[in-house]
């Protein structure tokens, strides 16, 4: 890829929660680098720790226990800032959240408040990380309601969210994460509660708006097809780990973790001959307090062997391409 | 898969009313199904598609009499005898029950969670006054054929994954032996991973038992793989039915086009979305006059809102609801992105 650049780089990082029944690690080892302007896509199944990564970027998980380092390069020739190191609750987060790195939440309804109609909402948004008189964030937030494509903004502005449908409170979070113009915006299976003509709706307005703001975007999805569509380099996790790292195309044509293997067979296609047996991965996902020792994956994978009880090693297969997983080791 | 249909549905609806104030003053109705037609033969799948709240569920519910329809025939020809489930007795739905049985969306809140999965799966039997120890040894004998062991037998829900349970919800759908299935959006919830599994298991009971389903979904891939026969719904309203084929490859009506054109395609290779459709699916409060889909339909004409269409027969047992069904070319240049790059300067 020409001048890539990276604006937010992740290293080992770790997040774990201490909880009575045992120690969750939500997030255990996952490296990562967003380059500007191209979108990364995190791939994985319910509860492989997605949103825990997501939230772990804008320090939102002040209980955890978080380890590793997230740099984040700013604009210009400014030292790189490791949030990490940040205080959870400090000035200097607050400044970057919603102003640098913004977030579309996985459920809009609960994080719009109902008491306030949405025009508030986006203004109270912009007055957070920009001087602007009352009219200038007014006219602000009007432009961002247009942009995101919602008919009539004007009169729209005085609704409140119980008025909106999903697909339409899901682009007001938009407007709200892009009023500030941010660098970086995380969106959290923005599109899983909507249906697929919405979903196209937002995927294309996303793709858009990434191009015209030369944004970044990570995209995080349980869903493969939106990884496909949307992603330019993609991170699949299981239960907490990283199991493969690769460009897009690369993963899909070349995939090499037995997990990322088994889920790519195991989408439908619009190639897949009807009614036949799909193919399948044995068992389902652990429970993470019980994820057993070594290769998480272990217990599912059709290719397991005595070596997968001790923690696998990353394997390169380019300079953008890896694996966490024994079977390309030689004993 | 026979000709001999198993299930009629005539002229089906159900309005509900909507209240408001402190009155609960009937302000109007959701027709949230709309004099819906459709038949399905011993040993297919009836796939039922469309977007959220365009009335999958009321019909499914209909089907079992979980809600009472205002209007129509639901015909259920059993082995020895035909029931009209819209009028038929308590009586009369024992055995309907025994007949036919419904899968529900969601594997966590659909099993009560003080039961054991033996009394979970073996609650029809006693709903057919089936004894205990006879219900308990069918339970035994069912748990392996939805690929679960014995020990399974004693325990809660909530030792359970969501694919488990879901296998679970249908063991007890399963354990009356019905012919006929109903399954709304019964892998909806579960992982990708798990998906396949419970899909794979849908076909194989099919092929062994000869099963018929009714089978709900919003992800139109898992029912293009899974059905004989498609139908689509709009707001209440049937607009197309036809064979997976004919709905898949030569669809006839602008909405079944628009929500084709927007299912993705898990490919990185093959980007360029054909079509976005615009705008939303309209309040069933208060559904566009004429045909309901005018609002969103680039072919609209005048005649559109004027007046609504009939679901005609276009040959083949394939159904349309559009004026324009004989002459429209669906064809993708036509379907040009509308929904492109918003502008940013106003
Ligand atoms: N605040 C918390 N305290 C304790 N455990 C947590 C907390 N947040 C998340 N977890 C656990 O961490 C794991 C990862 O959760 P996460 O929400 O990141 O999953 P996900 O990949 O986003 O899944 P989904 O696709 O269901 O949204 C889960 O096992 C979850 O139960
Ligand atoms: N008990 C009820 N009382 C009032 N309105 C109802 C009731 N049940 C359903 N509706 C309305 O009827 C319409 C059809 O709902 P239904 O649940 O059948 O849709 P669906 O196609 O199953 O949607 P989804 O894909 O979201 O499950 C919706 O507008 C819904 O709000
Ligand atoms: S390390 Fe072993 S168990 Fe894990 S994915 Fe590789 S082969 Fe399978
Ligand atoms: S009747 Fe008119 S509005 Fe309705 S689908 Fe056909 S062309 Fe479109
Ligand atoms: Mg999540
Ligand atoms: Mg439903």
């Amino acid at each position: 890829m020409p001048n890539s650049q990276p604006i937010l780089e992740v290293h080992d990082l770790h997040v774990h929660f201490k909880m009575l029944a045992g120690i969750v690690r939500a997030v255990d080892g996952v490296d990562f680098t967003v380059e500007r302007g191209r979108c990364l896509g995190i791939v994985g199944e319910s509860g492989c720790g997605k949103s825990v990564t997501a939230r772990s970027i804008l320090r939102l998980l002040p209980s955890s226990d978080t380890s590793g380092q997230i740099l984040y390069h700013p604009d210009g020739d400014g030292q790189p800032i490791d949030l990490v190191g940040l205080d959870a609750k400090g000035d200097a987060i607050r400044a970057i959240r919603g102003k640098d790195i913004a977030m579309i939440f996985q459920e809009p309804m609960t994080s719009l408040t109902p008491v306030y109609t949405i025009g508030e909402q986006i203004m109270e948004s912009i007055r957070q990380h920009q001087n602007l008189s009352e009219e200038e964030s007014q006219e602000l937030a009007i432009s961002m309601l247009n942009k995101v494509g919602i008919p009539d903004a004007e009169r729209r502005f005085a609704d409140y969210p119980h008025q909106m449908s999903g697909g339409m409170r899901q682009r007001v979070m938009i407007a709200i994460a892009l009023c500030c113009e941010p660098r970086i915006l995380i969106a959290d299976e923005p599109t899983t509660a909507l249906d697929v003509t919405i979903q196209a709706q937002i995927l294309r307005l996303i793709r858009s708006l990434q191009q015209d703001l030369d944004m970044s975007v990570i995209m995080i999805t349980h869903d493969l097809a939106v990884i496909a569509q949307l992603a330019d380099f993609v991170v699949v996790m299981y239960l907490g780990q990283m199991a493969e790292k690769a460009p897009v195309v690369e993963l899909f044509q070349d995939p090499k973790h037995p997990y990322t293997q088994a889920l790519l067979r195991s989408i439908v296609r619009p190639d897949t001959p009807p009614r036949e047996q799909l193919h399948s991965i044995s068992g389902s996902v652990p429970d993470p307090r019980n994820a057993p020792s070594g290769c998480r994956f272990r217990n599912r994978c059709p290719s397991v062997h005595d070596r997968c009880v001790e923690d696998p090693p990353v394997v390169e297969f380019g300079p953008q391409h890896s694996a966490t997983c024994w079977l390309y080791v030689d004993d | 898969m026979s000709d001999t249909p198993i299930l009629q549905v005539e002229n089906l609806s159900k309005f509900f009313p909507v209240q408001r104030g402190l009155l609960r003053r009937t302000v109007g109705h959701v027709k949230a199904v709309n004099d819906v037609s459709f038949a399905v033969n011993k040993g297919e799948c009836l796939g039922l598609v469309g977007e959220s709240g365009c009335g999958k569920t009321t019909v499914a519910r209909c089907l079992l009499r979980l809600v009472e329809p205002d209007q129509g025939r639901i015909l259920l020809h059993g082995e020895q005898q035909t029931f009209d489930i819209a009028s038929a007795s308590r009586k009369e739905m024992l055995d309907v029950r025994r007949q036919m049985q419904i899968i529900f969306q969601d594997p966590f809140s659909s099993l009560d969670p003080r039961w054991r999965v033996t009394d979970v799966i073996a609650e029809p039997l006693m709903a057919q006054k089936v004894g205990r120890g006879e219900a308990g040894r069918r339970v035994l004998e069912i748990l392996p054929t939805v690929g679960l062991g014995p020990h399974f037998a004693d325990r809660f829900p909530h030792e359970l994954s969501g694919g488990e349970r879901q296998r679970v919800s249908i063991a007890r759908a399963l354990i009356v032996s019905p012919p006929l299935v109903v399954a709304d959006e019964p892998v909806s919830a579960l992982d990708v991973s798990v998906r396949s599994q419970i899909i794979n298991l849908l076909l194989d009971l099919q092929s062994q038992m000869n099963l018929t389903y009714v089978f709900i979904a919003h992800d139109l891939s898992i029912v293009k793989h899974i059905s004989h026969r498609i139908a689509v719904m709009y707001l209440g309203r049937l607009v197309e039915l036809g064979t997976t084929q004919q709905v898949f490859e030569d669809c006839k009506h602008p909405y079944t086009k628009a929500l084709l054109a927007s299912v993705l395609i898990p490919d990185p290779t093959h980007r360029e979305q054909s079509y976005v459709l615009e705008g939303e699916v309209p309040s069933p409060l208060n559904p566009p006059s004429g045909c309901h889909f005018s609002t969103r339909c680039p072919f609209a004409q005048e005649q559109c809102s004027a007046e609504e269409p009939e679901l005609r027969d276009m040959g083949g047992g394939h159904w349309v609801r559009c004026h324009f069904a004989e002459e429209l070319d669906l064809s993708e240049e036509i379907f040009a992105p509308q929904f492109d790059t918003p502008t940013a300067s106003n």
